[in-house]
């Protein structure tokens, strides 16, 4: 299957999508975007200029926090943690999203 | 969406972020090369495709940025969209703000661009601050005198250690004669290094070359930008061009800038004053006022130092008269501006309390509308707005306001600087008052601070949660009706207002004395004027004596003219010269005999109308050995003895004063300034003391009416010079007081300005308590209430507040009033009359502002009210 393109990535599922993996672990952008690569096993690829504004978003929300660490090779890199806002953020995000992608597969399947 | 917390507390400075930025993104394009090269291409080739990769890197950190931009601004956006809905719903208390505001911040920023240019500015020369003035003083205190010798200007400039240069100048009042008529021109003498000293070049031509400064060399003259304009319409073929002044004529080698108003707007010609001429090699000459540069960095402080040492040096080699001369310093800033500070700061200070009482005051109103507001500001909270969302809504609201309002009153403030202009012969650098960047700065933080101070505390009071709890209420509100803080509020701005009132009270009073004083001296129908002539006549007084006396019968015989005279100084314009006398060759030695010395001729105390007590006073023709004492000065040092026939003579030598036999004793005159009780006085017989007396005319009719007479009758008698400076003599009396009047005119407006506001604020303080407790006021009535009492006490309230302001604000004036004690005649700070009729004054306005919203609301018609509830 190839690659869905940015557009079709629904408004706010980045933000969701960066809330679960930055909730893994401290991770950095580059750590994101290949981390949403492989575990999607290639079909969603976030382009850095979605991403990077996406990031700096959520920290201003309060939802993330960033800090300056050093990366797997030993380089220095902005690593972002999930901060408690940002969990319970997550939680109502999740619960949404189940809510709203199990509607529209009952809808699916429903309608045949 | 409002100024989030978090947004000002996350938010780098902006450098800082935009590197930050930088080193993530490198990060991640350094990973993408790395994975590449661990897929089997060359390091070049794999930082190229990661380069790729990543996508344009630029437009990644332009939205970055966006991100953390545009919260605040679109809060910003949205919070003046607001407060811009907001205004026009209310226009009248948009508009009352805006111009209470222009008029407080239009006035402060006005008096502010009138300090900042002539205070707080350095001097317009290069480095201003390092020019300072230098004079020399008799340590002995017998001549007051402070202009140095030429040779002792060259003498400081060479020994010294402290200054760049040493320089100086004096000024004469001269005739060119190349036109029709002769016109009077004022030139600058000036010693050599004066222009580089100033650090100051001609905008056009040159300064002067040395050949020029020595003895016989060639006339040269610069002349100002002033005089270039008025004589030559600004044609630069004026450089090279030839002046004929007086018996000489000088070649223009230079036109000054338009900036250049040194020593005084009105000088038209610069000419140099020979140091090695013959004539001014004596040691007790006095001619220069001294100027000199400090080299950098060296405080006034070392250069007088510096100063005295090389002084006292030239004491021990010329004894006499330099042993007892030291040496003073000032700044030359302090010597222009000096005496206008005080004055301005007053004004300042006066301003201010002015915008602040004009913030009190919209402070109160905002207060008051906030209670309005209560339901519209709870919905708000309960829609899930932060409090700091709110309150930075009801700020946007003041700031708009005020901003507006600083508009507006910096369009008056650009007004007021054209009116400073007019004011330039009471107001020195007035020319350099103008609306610039500062003064709009300036005016813009007032904004800003007012803002805060009217803004704030009614938008922390309108935000406290407990507000919220009103939304469950319904529309009835219950504000505490005592409303301490409201009534704070007037009460502090009655006590500005009074404190302000208070010191316009004094000044007025002062003018008042003023106006009561005895002068000594009748200064009616006297036409004053000058004739021109020049320091270098002074080589042949018995000439200069000759020609004035000549022109002095000339006028004497003109009908409609009573007497005529000349002095020195004019009477009753501000100036002492003090010298110690010696009577009979004795000095007094337990009181040193001092008193002012005057110069006068025949027919001055009939022109002055000054009475005669006892001998006669000067003729005419007579030596000018022949002096006259006032009162003041037989009652002091003749007591014992017949005054008349004593001989007197100076205690130190001095060239100006002749010995002399005192020849008779007239009345006292406040010849030193109508402010200035008579001191003892010797008046010398002498007409021509300088080349350019003035002449003092008493006319039978309006002196005006006069003058063209007399400038004919001067023309026939002296065809080559110009008449100038031609006034009654009561008008140089009103000029010297002129600083004083308009000080006491601008305080008066300003403590009428500030009572005026603070009765609006108690006005509207009532009316909204008025409003308040109708219900209340409704039920009493109904219950048999009398309107009368019910108005009565709402008067009572208003009075009580401003009795509680006012003792507040008497107190405050009494601490300030010793500011103004310098300022005051006649009246001491404490005048008691001034202080009860302050009291009176604030109390009966604080009735009438009172009396108005009682009445309103004790004669509500309580059936409506009760129906309504």
């Amino acid at each position: 299957m190839a690659p869905l393109e940015k557009s079709d990535l629904l408004q706010g599922t980045l933000d969701l999508l960066i809330l679960k993996i930055v909730a893994l672990a401290p991770v950095h952008g580059y750590g994101i975007s290949q981390r949403i690569r492989q575990i999607s096993a290639d079909v969603l690829q976030v382009q850095q200029g979605s991403l990077y504004p996406a990031l700096h978003r959520l920290e201003k929300r309060g939802w993330l926090e960033a800090g300056w660490g050093e990366s797997e090779n030993g380089r220095l890199a902005k690593f972002y943690r999930l901060s408690a806002k940002g969990r319970k953020q997550l939680a109502a995000e999740e619960q949404n999203w189940n809510r709203l992608s199990n509607a529209v597969a009952q809808i699916l399947q429903t309608v045949q | 969406m409002g100024w989030s917390p978090h947004f000002r507390r996350k938010r780098d400075p902006g450098r800082a972020h935009e590197a930050a930025l930088e080193r993530e993104i490198e990060f991640h394009i350094e990973e993408l090369t790395q994975a590449n090269i661990a897929q089997g291409m060359t390091p070049e080739e794999a930082r190229r495709w990661a380069v790729v990769e990543f996508g344009g890197r630029e437009q990644v950190k332009q939205t970055v940025r966006e991100v953390h931009v545009s919260a605040f601004f679109e809060a910003l956006r949205s919070n003046l969209r607001a407060a811009a809905r907001f205004l026009r719903k209310s226009p009248t208390f948009s508009l009352t703000v805006i111009l209470t505001l222009a008029l407080g911040i239009g006035a402060n920023s006005a008096v502010f661009s009138a300090i900042d240019a002539v205070v707080l500015r350095p001097l317009p020369f290069p480095k201003g601050d390092e020019l300072i003035a230098i004079y020399q003083h008799d340590s002995k205190g017998r001549d007051a005198n402070r202009f140095v010798a030429p040779t002792r200007l060259e003498e400081w400039n060479r020994l010294n250690s402290t200054f760049q240069g040493i320089s100086g100048y004096y000024t004469d009042d001269l005739s060119e004669i190349s036109g029709p008529l002769p016109e009077k021109v004022t030139e600058a003498l000036v010693a050599p290094r004066f222009l580089q000293v100033l650090g100051i070049s001609p905008e056009l031509g040159r300064d002067f070359v040395p050949e020029e400064e020595r003895f016989g060399g060639p006339d040269a003259v610069l002349i100002s930008y002033g005089f270039w304009q008025r004589r030559f319409h600004g044609d630069p073929a004026a450089l090279g061009k030839k002046l004929h002044v007086e018996k000489s004529s000088f070649s223009i080698v230079g036109i000054m800038p338009a900036s250049f108003v040194f020593p005084s707007r009105d000088i038209d010609l610069f000419a140099p004053s020979p140091i090695d001429a013959p004539y001014a090699q004596r040691r007790d000459e006095t001619w220069f006022t001294v100027i000199g540069r400090l080299k950098p960095g060296v405080t006034v402080k070392q250069a007088l130092a510096d100063l005295s040492t090389v002084q006292s040096q030239l004491g021990k080699q010329f004894p006499k008269p330099d042993a007892e001369l030291t040496v003073e310093t000032l700044p030359l800033k302090e010597v222009i501006v000096g005496g206008i500070r005080n004055s301005l700061w007053l004004l300042y200070g006066s301003v201010t309390l002015l915008l602040l009482i004009a913030c009190l005051n919209i402070a109160a109103l905002m207060l008051a509308r906030m209670a309005d507001r209560e339901h519209e500001i709870s919905i708000r909270f309960s829609l899930g707005a932060s409090r700091s969302a709110i309150m930075a809504q009801l700020l946007t609201e003041v700031f708009v306001l005020a901003l507006a309002g600083s508009l507006v009153g910096l369009a008056a403030a650009a007004g007021a600087a054209h009116g400073f202009h007019l004011l330039a012969k009471t107001l020195p650098r007035a020319e350099e008052i103008e609306l610039n960047w500062r003064v709009a700065t300036y005016s813009l933080l007032s904004a800003v601070l007012t803002t805060l101070v009217c803004g704030l505390f009614p938008a922390l009071r309108g935000t406290r949660r407990g507000l919220a709890r009103s939304l469950a209420q319904g529309g009835r509100t219950q504000v505490s009706t005592r409303n301490p803080v409201q009534w704070l509020l007037v009460g502090v701005q009655v006590a500005l207002a009074v404190t302000l009132l208070v010191g316009a009270g004094l000044l007025l009073r002062s003018f008042q004395e003023l106006g009561r004083v005895f002068a000594g001296f009748d200064p009616s129908h006297v036409l004053t004027l000058q004739i021109s002539g020049s320091w270098g006549e002074t080589t042949d007084m018995k000439a200069v004596v000759q020609r004035v006396d000549r022109t002095l019968d000339g006028l004497r015989s003109l009908p409609g003219v009573e007497a005529a005279s000349t002095a020195a100084m004019l009477p009753g314009v501000s100036a002492l010269y003090q010298v110690e006398f010696k009577i009979d060759g004795k000095m007094n030695t337990d009181r040193k005999i001092l008193a002012d010395s005057r110069y006068v001729s025949a027919g001055y105390f009939d022109a002055m109308r000054i009475p005669v007590l006892r001998g006669e006073t000067c003729r005419q023709g007579s030596a000018t050995s022949d002096v006259v004492v006032n009162r003041s000065f037989a009652n002091l040092y003749l007591n014992d003895t017949p005054a008349i026939g004593h001989a007197l003579a100076a205690a130190a030598y001095n060239d100006f004063q002749p010995n002399g036999q005192i020849r008779g004793i007239v009345g006292d005159a406040r010849e030193e300034g109508l402010n200035m009780p008579p001191v003892p006085t010797v008046y010398s017989c002498f007409s021509a003391p300088t080349p350019f007396p003035n002449y003092l005319i008493r006319t039978q009719g309006d002196p005006l009416q006069m003058a063209e007479s007399v400038r004919r009758r001067i023309h026939e008698l002296e065809p080559g010079r110009s008449v100038y400076a031609i006034m009654p003599l009561q008008q140089h009396l009103a000029d010297a007081f002129s600083e004083n009047r308009l000080r006491t005119i601008l305080l008066t407006l300003f403590a009428t300005t500030a009572v005026s506001l603070a009765c609006i604020g108690l006005y509207g303080t009532l009316s909204y308590l008025g409003r308040l407790r109708q219900r209340e006021v409704g039920v009493r009535l109904a219950l048999g209430a009398l309107r009368s009492q019910i108005a009565a006490g709402f008067v009572f309230q208003g009075l009580r507040v401003a009795a509680i302001g006012c003792a507040a604000g008497l107190a405050m004036g009494l601490g300030l009033s010793h500011f103004l004690a310098s300022m005051l005649y006649g009246v001491s700070a404490l005048d008691p009359i001034t202080y009860a009729g302050v009291v009176l004054l604030i109390l009966l306005v604080a009735a009438l502002a009172s009396l108005a919203p009682a009445v309103r609301v004790a004669w509500v018609d309580p059936n409506r009210i009760l129906r309504e509830e």
